[in-house]
């Protein structure tokens, strides 16, 4: 009995101490106001060592290992050491790697409220607006890619403001993906327009070919992103993911888009029993040569260098006529510790990730280049010349919007499951709609 | 029972001869107790700093609306409130309540039925089943939950035996399928505490005196009465260890369901443990995390509590 008694005070000394300290976050909430002096003048800096963590494996490592060996030959004073992590090790640690005095200079953060937002509004990471000014970024960089870097100072709007990040040479689409020999076999060209895609659907089907290969298990959302950007008006868009509470969920064509897809699913245009098929699957299917069609992220199918020349890719333009508005964002958005000691030389490393240089190394590497249009691709690639020419025309004509999630925390994990109960027939595409108003608005009453 | 039992007797004591001795007794008691004291200091220590400073603060985190990064603000019992007030998570209760039938009492009562028949009847070759049916156990749950994964993909190899057979109608997607994925996710995990149970119970059975069940044969008891009168009681505690190690293991469910299904399809699989993560991890909500696991750990010790109780009581 007084081994119970002396746990439970042991205990409700614990808790009491617990309660008595201050409240959790109270001692990282120091605001970093954008230094007023800042120098491009990096050669000036002497040897300085700069630590940057980020999430790149495979091509895009090998990309971000040659871009900063060329700026280290560029700047023989300037070191820097690299650490990499898998990117849901990052996002989940990066908070507490940016509050250590041992932490990174430099970092990859992923955009929108989970993470590069919550960084911010804890002043764990710097504002580049001097550095912007410096270095001409607002010139330089698409307006509908710079947003994706920028918050406000009070960290309640998102996609204006001050810059928190920067993002580079590189950038991931969602668009549409082809197996250019099946389209061969079916006598069909590459679709320039979403009533050519339906049309080249339904040859497909009736050729006996799976149309989209597709799985729905893990609840992936490629497809009616990608829809969405084509049917959806561009700035009411991006003012929606950007938590404009006047622009609800039935203005940026939600239901349209759930709806097609669900069409699509009825017709039989995606594999039998895809509602048990989880994405990695679905992928190696697709590169496996099953399916015409595959909506998806760039350079997520993991194409070999002989595989990139049966695989193309399609930006389609609006349904509207409106141009090219396309999903996309850098992968990855590039912040400066608020404790690095060397910001000046940090910014400058930002700076040469976002040339043409660095583009070109990407593309190199397989990888789609932005703001590099001078970019060389070789020709044999028919995917990469397909990826490339979609940025470039969203670079020309500033036709990017976010990824849909970036609108709120639980964004992501509402938009698969909602899908997967649309599919099952438990939910209306008008709901799925009205779930996702519910999810963002929640978000943003919690804000305030 | 009475105290003087325990303690010398007074009037012994007064005739003892040398009080240096006694105070030399005394004195390395006291000394013996502080080196045990210093002895567990250390571990003491540790536990203080890997556990109970955690359970603390998770606690305190708890009562706040915070994001794992900036100012947080005091909410009260507003995160406990939407853990039982929000229907998706209020529904992962329910999820749970579903697990814990096939984590721990379908396992229990097969691992019952299996421990009888094959006491009764010494076989040949015991030890090998014995062993085949506890190596789940030992089996890292990620391997168990790829593997299954793939058992229950749409042309995996249970839909394909079912259309070997002729029952193509019972084919299914079973992870994605809104009924049967958490029933699916549920005999995984009776495939895996089966066998623990099994073991479990063939060595408590293996302790019960031969005696009892002569007894009961000569009292004309069959073996299903034999069972019930002699056996069960037999097992009470190693049921009760079964009970709070399987139970406990099905309210923290997290690995299997992130592997294979993620919550869904919808949110028909996701647990509490899931929810968690993802306010955690996922979604800046550290508070509403945190009163997720208080709940959690507050329910592991209540059952665990409860079992011990009621097994012990005569």
């Amino acid at each position: 009995m007084s081994v119970h008694k002396a746990w439970a005070a042991g205990i409700a000394a614990a808790v009491a101490l617990g309660m008595a300290a201050c409240s959790p976050g109270s001692g990282s909430t120091d605001k970093s106001d954008a230094p007023s002096a800042v120098s491009t003048d990096v050669a000036a800096a002497g040897n300085v060592t700069l630590k940057l963590t980020d999430f790149w494996g495979a091509a895009e490592g090998e990309w971000i290992k040659q871009v900063v060996a060329d700026f280290q030959k560029k700047y023989p004073n300037v070191t820097i050491q690299r650490t990499t992590e898998d990117w849901g090790q990052l996002n989940s640690t990066l908070n507490l790697q940016l509050q250590d005095d041992g932490g990174p200079d430099l970092a990859t953060a992923n955009n929108g409220w989970q993470s590069l937002g919550t960084l911010a509004k804890g002043g764990l990471v710097r504002n580049l607006d001097a550095y912007a000014k410096a270095y001409g970024w607002d010139k330089d960089v698409p307006t509908t890619i710079a947003r994706q870097n920028k918050f406000s100072t009070d960290f309640k709007t998102m996609g204006s403001g001050s810059w928190f990040a920067t993002p580079m040479a590189r950038t991931s689409l969602i668009g549409l993906y082809y197996n250019a020999d099946k389209l061969k076999t079916l006598g069909i060209e590459p679709p320039t327009s979403l009533a050519d895609l339906e049309a080249d659907a339904a040859k497909a089907k009736a050729a006996g070919e799976v149309p989209f290969q597709y799985g729905s298990l893990d609840g992936s959302t490629s497809m009616v992103l990608g829809l969405q950007a084509m049917l959806a008006d561009k700035k009411k868009l991006n003012d929606y993911i950007y938590d404009n509470p006047s622009v609800k969920a039935t203005d940026v064509a939600m239901t349209d888009a759930v709806q097609l897809t669900k069409k699509w699913a009825d017709a039989g245009y995606f594999p039998q029993h895809f509602e048990g098929i989880d994405y990695q699957t679905a992928v190696a299917n697709f590169v496996g040569g099953k399916g015409v069609f595959r909506w998806e992220y760039t350079g997520s199918l993991g194409l070999n260098a002989q595989q990139q020349g049966h695989f193309g890719y399609v930006q389609l333009p609006q349904q509207a006529g409106s141009g090219t508005v396309g999903v996309g964002a850098a992968p990855g958005a590039m912040v400066i510790s608020s404790k690095s000691k060397h910001p000046d030389v940090a910014a400058a490393f930002l700076d040469y990730l976002m040339s043409p240089e660095a583009g070109q190394a990407g593309v190199d590497r397989g990888l789609v280049p932005a703001m590099s249009p001078n970019a060389k691709v070789p020709a044999a690639s028919l995917s990469l010349t397909g990826e490339s020419k979609a940025a470039a025309t969203l670079d020309a004509g500033d036709g990017y919007v976010p990824y849909f999630d970036w609108s709120s925390p639980t964004m992501l994990d509402t938009l698969g499951q909602n899908l997967q109960l649309v599919f099952a027939g438990k939910m209306t595409a008008d709901k799925f709609t009205a779930a996702v108003d519910k999810d963002r608005d929640t978000f943003l009453a919690g804000q305030s | 029972m009475p105290a003087t039992v325990t303690g010398t007797p007074a009037s012994a004591r007064e005739t003892r001869p040398a009080p240096a001795t006694d105070v030399r007794r005394r004195s390395m008691r006291r000394r013996t107790r502080w080196i045990g004291l210093a002895f567990a200091a250390l571990p003491l220590g540790v536990y203080a700093i890997v556990v109970l400073v955690p359970l603390a603060q998770s606690v305190q985190y708890s009562f706040y609306k915070w994001d794992g990064v900036s100012a947080s603000t005091w909410v009260g019992f507003d995160n406990y409130v939407s853990f039982v007030t929000d229907p998706v998570l209020r529904s992962t209760l329910g999820h749970v309540l579903v697990l814990i039938g096939f984590f721990a009492l379908l396992p229990i009562i097969l691992g019952l039925l299996s421990a009888a028949l094959l006491t009764r009847a010494k076989q040949p070759g015991m030890a090998v089943y014995r062993w085949i049916f506890f190596l789940p156990q030992v089996m890292t749950t990620v391997v168990i939950a790829l593997v299954f994964k793939r058992i229950y993909a749409p042309d995996g190899p249970l839909n394909e035996a079912l259309r070997a057979v002729g029952l193509d109608s019972l084919a299914r997607t079973w992870l994605g399928d809104f009924t049967w994925a958490l029933p699916a996710l549920g005999l995984i995990g009776t495939w895996v505490t089966f066998g623990f149970c099994m073991v479990l119970f063939i060595s408590g059975t293996s302790a019960i005196a031969p005696e009892l069940y002569e007894a009961a044969r000569m009292d004309g008891a069959g073996p299903v009465r034999e069972f019930f009168a002699v056996t069960l009681p037999g097992l009470r505690g190693q049921l009760a260890i079964a009970l709070t190690l399987t139970i406990t293991a099905a309210l923290r469910t997290f690995d299997l369901v992130w592997i294979t299904t993620h919550g869904g399809p919808g949110t028909s699989t996701l647990t509490p443990a899931v929810a968690l993560y993802k306010a955690a991890f996922q979604n800046p909500q550290v508070g509403l995390a945190a009163a997720i696991g208080v709940v959690m750990a507050a329910l592991c010790l209540v059952i665990a509590v409860v079992i011990t109780r009621v097994s012990e009581r005569d």
